[in-house]
């Protein structure tokens, strides 16, 4: 009866002790290094001695990667310019030394508090992304806790070669509450969870194949997904830009009018929504037909 | 505080022909006992008096919001000096009553949502207070001498005759019905929809006067639905020790749980570390407790013969119906609760009383009044008292007795009555204090010199924090009462006042344990041991039949 | 923000840990980060530095970190704390899983 911790509650620590090979990972500046926010202790903000993000080497099935998991309690997970900087050069040194990377993704997007330093972070690291992947090196992202991948954050994920989802992540530009904002509480009520869930969510992402594996909320699932996808990488083309794109805009035309997500889930397949709301994600996987 | 309406002294003929003349004062504005929704205010004006005691119906989950919104678009003007009788004081519209100075006593049990507004009220001194009852006590006092002249009610359907079928939320309708009735009173229903049949009737129609369709259902709080998901690891150290250290030891059968997270805990402890420690068919038997959806686990898993319960819980209407071999349904298999009859069984019949509290004192006093907050108790000091009425003779309650070593003119045994509190509240405010802020001079000044206290020391036989336990029972004077709540009480300025050499004496005989002496280890306490750890997956446990409220749903 | 430092008396660690430091928690709202690092001096006390986000409870800080110095042997190590605003009850259970890892890392 008893399980073992979900990942969606986990911390960043804890999630990578349980993701790789036992006694494999070697942080790279670790705590007592107290490389800190300049910024947050000014404004009475509390800081943390990784600066919200832990980054290091590691093995995974005896496979070295280069490996990130962002601590999403810390500021939202907010990406700032030592936080920044710790993800640019990670990207950095994989492109270099021809290892994939992984990132377990918890986070927001850029932190108000260091707005500027943040963005160019982010575009940083994307650039680095893209260099692993002229290179094949293999770039994975995680998505798996409600804090999800927003804003930068969420631009970025999308970068990667691939990415792994439970149900309980999710992934999207505007957070829910930007998009009630600007849209009005008709067109998109973030207190809506279900439909946040329905729209944002690690199924209706699988189902649309923005998400490429849709794991159970356990390491050992997500380490599962993750040692699958080691060896797989692809350059980014003119070619799978441009045939991207029209996928999506297959799908704008497809679903663009829909105001009800449910109206997705049963373009997408799925015939009984109920069941496949509280299926499991594999279980989802299984009885969703999916499609790009 | 004890007075009637200005018909008191007049015999039952005058006050029926009273009733009559206020019932003949709508003419055209009802159909027989039908009234549209808006001719209520008009209703209203002509069938209250003022001067009349007014029972307006709501509790801290079911409120007749539609009747209560009209009766705030009157004014002084129309309705004065009523003396406002109700549980729960909980919605704007009873607030505005205040504000425009219609009332001219209040007698109720809980302020739940409208504290803030109570406290700022009873500042500006407009709110006069007769006092703070528990519901039982207010219940009582229709029967005595707070009989209501005009009873506002709600109920989920009625018949063309005016039948009324309450559905899960009987709770406390028939308490405040069965006294205006037979006392020549007009009871004034508002309903969700008219229907041609009822799938039970809960009161006859010839207890009701009128009934109105009202245009939105009737409010219903979603009180006890409780999200695993924030549940905490030291709430299940909690749990856990609370399950070792009182549960398993006095082999607890029948108990009723607070609405809180840390019992919430212990509910879905029971399947995964209760079944571990073999618990299983010896504790937790039987429950007076609404359909708390945390309970689910333990229910399928076979722990739980019996719920009664003093309300429903908004999302659980199939899943109770589906085990009704545990819970009490009509014949429809629609669920059936009420609050007096509940909270004589929690009164009365329970091993246990388990609950929550905001502020305890150095004598054991709790509280969920704070200075700008007054909230009052509801239900709590009902069940959480010792009822020296009891004659019936359980193992836990024999066991709690011998251990208070009872002198030759008390009871034999005792109602084990637990206080479970973490040490600091949210934002690190303590929980334990020297004094309460319900003694402050301004509020016992305000219900005539009594303190609103929840449950009163006395009566407390255990506190449980993360700090451990204190058998508060078998204590032999009050400073060694007073020694075992300062173990406990953690980091807090009432904790910190504690001797070393007190404690460890105290421990020594077992009147302060420790979780490790009771078996527990904290570095096991983990969120993991939870059957179910988020909404979904109550949902999972029911096999679909929990339909939570919409703020629930994340899927 | 409220900073203070304080060394409590301690028996010296015994273990010879692998690793020299240890750190649990995260610095989140109501919770807090412990590093607990080898090194610190003298060897029968333990060097304590809060940093929190909530002032005005340094007596609770106080008494719960010399209660655990007086507890455990952690003489000789530096604690260093990053709080937002976590109760005492957390602090205690941080410190205890920073010092398991940090013994746990001896091997």
């Amino acid at each position: 009866m008893t399980r073992g911790p979900l990942f969606h509650e986990q911390t960043a620590r804890q999630r990578i002790a349980a993701l790789v090979d036992p006694g494999s990972f070697d942080e790279l500046l670790p705590p007592p290094d107290r490389i800190t926010s300049p910024y947050l202790g000014q404004l009475g903000i509390p800081v943390s001695f990784d600066d919200g993000v832990v980054i290091g080497r590691a093995k995974i099935g005896g496979k070295k990667i280069y490996l990130a998991a962002q601590v999403g309690q810390f500021v939202g997970g907010a990406v700032g310019e030592i936080h920044g900087a710790k993800l640019t050069g990670l990207f950095k040194a994989a492109a270099r030394d021809r290892l994939p990377c992984v990132v377990v993704i918890e986070s927001g997007g850029v932190r108000l508090h260091e707005g500027s330093a943040g963005e160019i972070a982010i575009a940083e690291t994307m650039r680095a992304i893209f260099e692993c992947r002229a290179r094949k090196v293999p770039t994975i992202a995680v998505i798996g806790t409600d804090i999800g991948a927003y804003g930068g954050m969420g631009i970025l994920s999308t970068c990667c070669d691939f990415r792994v989802m439970s149900e309980h992540g999710r992934l999207g530009i505007s957070g829910p509450i930007v998009i009630e904002k600007w849209m009005g509480k008709k067109a998109y009520d973030s207190s809506n969870r279900a439909l946040v869930w329905k729209t944002s969510g690690g199924k209706t992402k699988y189902l649309l194949g923005d998400a490429d594996a849709l794991v159970h909320d356990t390491a050992d699932a997500v380490r599962d997904a993750i040692a699958k996808l080691l060896g797989k990488s692809s350059a980014v083309t003119l070619k799978s830009v441009k045939t991207r794109q029209k996928e999506l805009a297959r799908r704008l035309k497809r679903f663009g009018e829909t105001a009800d997500p449910d109206a997705v889930w049963k373009g997408m397949g799925v015939r009984d929504i109920a069941r496949a709301s509280l299926a499991s994600g594999p279980e989802f996987a299984a009885i969703a037909r999916r499609g790009k | 505080m004890s007075e009637k309406g200005h018909m008191t002294n007049t015999n039952s003929a005058l006050r029926r022909q009273n009733k009559a003349q206020r019932l003949g004062r709508l003419g055209k504005l009802a159909r027989g006992k039908f009234v549209s929704p808006d001719k209520v205010p008009q209703v209203l004006k002509r069938i209250i008096e003022s001067g009349d005691i007014l029972c307006l119906e709501g509790d801290n989950q079911k409120q007749a919001d539609f009747l209560a919104n009209n009766l705030a678009t009157l004014d002084k003007k129309d309705l004065h000096d009523i003396h406002l009788v109700m549980s729960c004081i909980t919605l704007p519209a009873h607030i505005q009553l205040f504000k425009k100075g219609m009332i001219r006593q209040v007698d109720f049990c809980y302020a739940g949502p409208q504290g803030t507004a109570v406290a700022d009220l009873v500042k500006a001194k407009k709110f006069p207070v007769g006092a703070i009852h528990t519901y039982n006590e207010l219940y009582a006092r229709y029967y005595i001498d707070l009989t209501p002249r005009v009873a506002l009610i709600a109920a989920a359907q009625a018949d063309r005759k005016g039948n009324l079928f309450l559905a899960a939320n009987t709770e406390e309708t028939p308490a405040i019905v069965e006294p205006t009735a037979f006392s020549d009173g007009i009871v004034f229903a508002q309903v969700n929809e008219i229907v041609d049949k009822l799938p039970r009737i809960d009161i006859p129609a010839d207890q009701v006067d009128l009934v109105v369709e009202a245009p939105y259902p009737m409010h219903l709080q979603a009180l006890f639905t409780r999200d695993p998901a924030a549940i905490t690891d030291v709430q299940v150290l909690m749990a856990m020790v609370a399950l070792r250290g009182i549960y398993e030891k006095y082999e607890v059968q029948s108990l009723n749980h607070g609405v809180g997270f840390n019992t919430a805990a212990i509910e879905l402890l029971l399947p995964t570390y209760g079944e571990r420690l073999g618990l299983k068919g010896k504790i937790c038997k039987y429950w007076m407790v609404n359909p708390l959806p945390t309970m689910i686990p333990a229910i399928e898993s076979g722990w739980v013969e019996s719920v009664f319960a003093v309300g429903g819980e908004v999302g659980m209407e199939r899943y109770t119906a589906a085990r009704s071999d545990v819970f009490f349904t009509g014949r429809d298999g629609s669920f059936h609760s009420n609050r007096a009859m509940g909270q004589l069984a929690g009164h009365y019949a329970i091993d246990m009383f388990i609950g929550a509290s905001l502020q305890i004192d150095i004598n054991g006093n709790s509280s969920t009044v704070s200075k700008n907050r007054i909230t009052g108790f509801g239900g709590a000091p009902n069940m959480g008292c010792q009822p020296t009425g009891r004659r019936h003779p359980t193992k836990a309650w024999l066991k709690a007795g011998t251990e208070a070593n009872p002198g030759p003119g008390s009871p034999p045994g005792r109602k084990l009555v637990v206080q479970m509190v973490e040490t600091f509240q949210a934002g690190r405010v303590p929980t334990f204090v020297e004094q309460l802020d319900a003694t402050d001079p301004s509020i016992r000044k305000a219900l005539h010199g009594v303190a609103p206290v929840m449950i009163y020391g006395d009566d407390v036989t255990h506190i449980v924090t993360e700090e451990g336990i204190a058998n508060l029972a078998a204590c032999r004077s009050i400073a060694e009462r007073q020694a075992a709540i300062r173990a406990v009480a953690g980091y807090t300025p009432v904790g910190l006042k504690r001797k070393k050499r007190e404690t460890e004496n105290l421990r020594a005989r077992g009147i302060v344990q420790l979780p490790e002496d009771v078996g527990v280890r904290p570095a096991e306490a983990s969120r993991s041991l939870l059957a179910a750890q988020d909404i979904k997956g109550l949902v999972r446990w029911s096999k679909g039949l929990y339909d939570p409220p919409p703020q629930f749903v994340d899927w | 923000m409220e900073k203070f430092a304080k060394a409590f008396p301690s028996s010296p660690l015994q273990a010879k840990t692998a690793k020299p430091w240890a750190l649990a928690g995260v610095v989140g709202s109501g919770n807090l980060e412990v590093l607990l690092e080898v090194g610190g001096r003298p060897s029968d006390r333990m060097e304590c530095h809060v940093e929190t986000s909530i002032p005005g409870y340094k007596a609770s800080w106080l008494a719960a970190l010399a209660d655990f110095a007086h507890n455990y042997p952690a003489g000789g190590t530096k604690v260093t704390i990053n709080d937002q605003g976590a109760p005492p009850v957390l602090v205690n259970l941080r410190l205890r899983q920073a010092y398991d890892h940090l013994i746990k890392s001896n091997k």
